[in-house]
């Protein structure tokens, strides 16, 4: 398969600047500037009097210099994103060091034109036109290596932490247990012979399932699709465990329409079928059950308990942590899962809100 | 050739049934849904092969191999299992008989002809490796011809003598050819170790009491028997069912 690629994205190196029009970069922008203020003032004199009068005049002329270049970065940024890495950063820093030399050419334009009329503020503006540039230049320099460094490494981080996000999803996802494959490719070849109706629905099933699972991570449906999938994956185990599956549906209150990330019950399903029904020679019923008071919704599953406490201890937790944390992603702080456990049953209760859309 | 189908899903038994009878010289013996009956049904049928599912509810597909060595003449076992990964490395390494399913029927032939019986060690080194470090639900004792299983439940402790164990049990005691130390091993969950000889299930100890002489003594529920507690086992015993009544 190949996937689509935008012509205008030759950028995919590793060119990680943020964007600079946002307002949480301008913070940083003016956060930065005035630490380097502070750092400067501090370090040119022990404290004098002229101290405060030293920081403000230090953090106007480098909040101009910050405020340009970010600004600079701002309106270059489309261009930026189509150079090579390398070349990016080189003329980001260009830009920033020219945003200095003007505000630094500007500053004493300024003060030779009209601070030297004010006596108390002749220390402020400097007064060796080539050498106040070259030192605004090297300090900037150094500053804007630094900043740049920063913004990298942030949002390569930031990034890396998304796509982990991502990744994490799609691989709590594609799920299906090969035991499950197996076992049902294993039925349909038996079925083929004996009973070819049963072994053609079956197919169908299977491929409605795998077709759940494989679609698109961050999937919202309906409820009511959700539960399909999930009685779509009974009726194949059914096939294999006949009598010894039954699975009772109390769904009467559940508000069908509400959407929910896809695949959050089927999975539930197939852990009880593994850990609750498998393990018993008897076989057991599963039961799934949903309650609504108009706003939250509760949708449980649970399932008798085999004595063979090793066997449970195992898988449950895996698959449980998977859907606790997608739960988490698709409402952050407004779902939960909850284990209630007695001698004899396991169930898995989920709750979370009623949503009609998602944006 | 005769073989048993052993599996707990009904359309894997018919399938292998299905392959089986186009094959010219097999022959059906019988089918099990479950370890123990196919235990059963080998006592009474004798068959050559058994065609055994590794993953069954109750007793596993290696339990039931591990039991059928207490026969005198054990039938040759073929595993079949849908997909356990660590079930599959242990028998490619072990090269062990098992099938795949689907199975296809070159493949099951093939088996069938090359089919051996499995050593008891090789069968230990197989539990030890997949999933069963579970403890076995049964003992199996062995009655002359007859197979007999004890549920573990019903233990109360094994004793260890010349050469054989005895098995203590609510319905009597019966033999059987096993090491202490491997049981104490498998069943250190609820079974503790009070004597090089003795091993007794925590369940059926009433008390312990101490004589004149300072030997420890565990006092067994619902009956008169005393067992003796080792020197050498005395402080491990008493931590261990001091720390369990305090919980």
């Amino acid at each position: 398969m190949t996937q689509p690629s935008a012509p205008a994205q030759p950028a995919q190196t590793s060119f990680h600047l943020p964007d600079f029009c946002a307002g949480n970069t301008t913070l940083a922008v003016v956060l930065i500037v005035e630490l380097v203020a502070l750092v400067l003032s501090t370090a040119r004199q022990p404290f004098h009097n002229n101290f405060w009068v030293d920081l403000a005049s230090t953090s106007l002329f480098l909040l101009w210099q910050g405020l340009i270049s970010a600004a600079a970065l701002c309106r270059a940024r489309p261009y930026l994103l189509r150079l090579p890495a390398s070349r990016a950063y080189g003329a980001a820093l260009l830009l920033m060091l020219l945003a200095a030399l003007i505000v630094a050419e500007a500053v004493y334009q300024l003060g030779n034109r009209f601070g030297l009329g004010f006596g108390v503020m002749s220390d402020v503006f400097p007064s060796s036109h080539a050498q106040f540039l070259l030192r605004t230049l090297a300090i900037s320099f150094i500053v804007s290596c630094l900043a740049l460094r920063y913004f990298h490494v942030s949002t390569e981080w930031r990034r890396s932490v998304e796509l982990e996000a991502q990744a994490r999803i799609r691989a709590l996802q594609a799920r299906i247990r090969p035991h499950f494959l197996f076992n049902s490719m294993n039925t349909i070849a038996s079925l083929t012979r004996s009973d070819p109706e049963r072994a053609e629905e079956a197919v169908e099933d299977l491929a409605d399932l795998f077709r759940a699972n494989l679609s698109e991570a961050r999937a919202w449906i309906p409820l009511k699709e959700e539960l399909e999938i999930a009685r779509i994956y009974q009726r194949i185990e059914q096939l294999r465990l006949g009598d010894r599956l039954t699975v009772k549906w109390e769904i009467a209150e559940l508000p069908m329409r509400t959407l929910v990330p896809s695949l959050l019950v089927q999975p539930l399903l197939e852990n009880a079928v593994y850990h609750g029904i498998e393990p018993l020679p008897e076989g057991g019923t599963i039961v799934i059950a949903g309650g609504f008071d108009g706003e939250r919704i509760e949708l449980s599953v649970s399932n008798p308990l085999s004595n063979n406490i090793a066997n449970l201890k195992r898988g449950h937790g895996i698959a449980l942590d998977n859907i606790q944390q997608r739960l988490e992603l698709a409402w952050p702080g407004n779902a939960r899962v909850e284990l209630q456990q007695t001698d004899e049953l396991y169930r898995v209760v989920l709750h979370f809100p009623y949503q009609e859309r998602h944006e | 050739m005769r073989v048993l189908i052993v599996d707990d899903e009904a359309p894997a038994r018919d399938r292998l049934k299905r392959l089986l009878s186009e094959m010219e010289d097999c022959e059906l013996s019988g089918e099990a849904g479950n370890g123990e009956q196919a235990l059963q049904l080998c006592q009474q049928q004798h068959p050559d092969v058994l065609l055994l599912d590794v993953r069954m509810p109750g007793m596993s597909g290696i339990d039931v191999a591990q039991h059928l060595n207490a026969l005198e003449d054990p039938p040759a076992v073929i595993f079949t299992t849908a997909y356990d990964e660590y079930a599959l490395d242990a028998f490619e390494a072990e090269a062990i008989g098992y099938l795949l399913k689907p199975v296809r029927k070159e493949k099951l032939s093939k088996a069938l002809r090359h089919a051996a019986r499995i050593s008891s060690t090789r069968i230990q080194q197989l539990k030890q490796k997949t999933q069963s470090d579970a403890p076995r639900e049964h003992i199996c004792a062995r009655l002359g011809e007859q197979l007999r299983l004890i549920p573990v439940a019903q233990i109360r402790y094994f004793i260890a003598e010349q050469k054989y164990i005895t098995v203590h049990h609510h319905k009597g005691t019966d033999l059987i050819d096993e090491s202490l130390k491997d049981l104490s091993i498998e069943f250190d969950e609820d079974f503790v170790r009070i004597h090089r000889n003795a091993l007794v299930a925590e369940r059926a100890i009433a008390s312990i009491e101490r004589d004149a002489e300072g030997q420890y003594k565990v006092l067994l529920r619902d009956s008169d028997v005393t067992l003796p507690i080792s020197r050498r086992h005395s402080a491990a015993v008493l931590r261990r069912l001091r720390g369990k009544s305090d919980d």
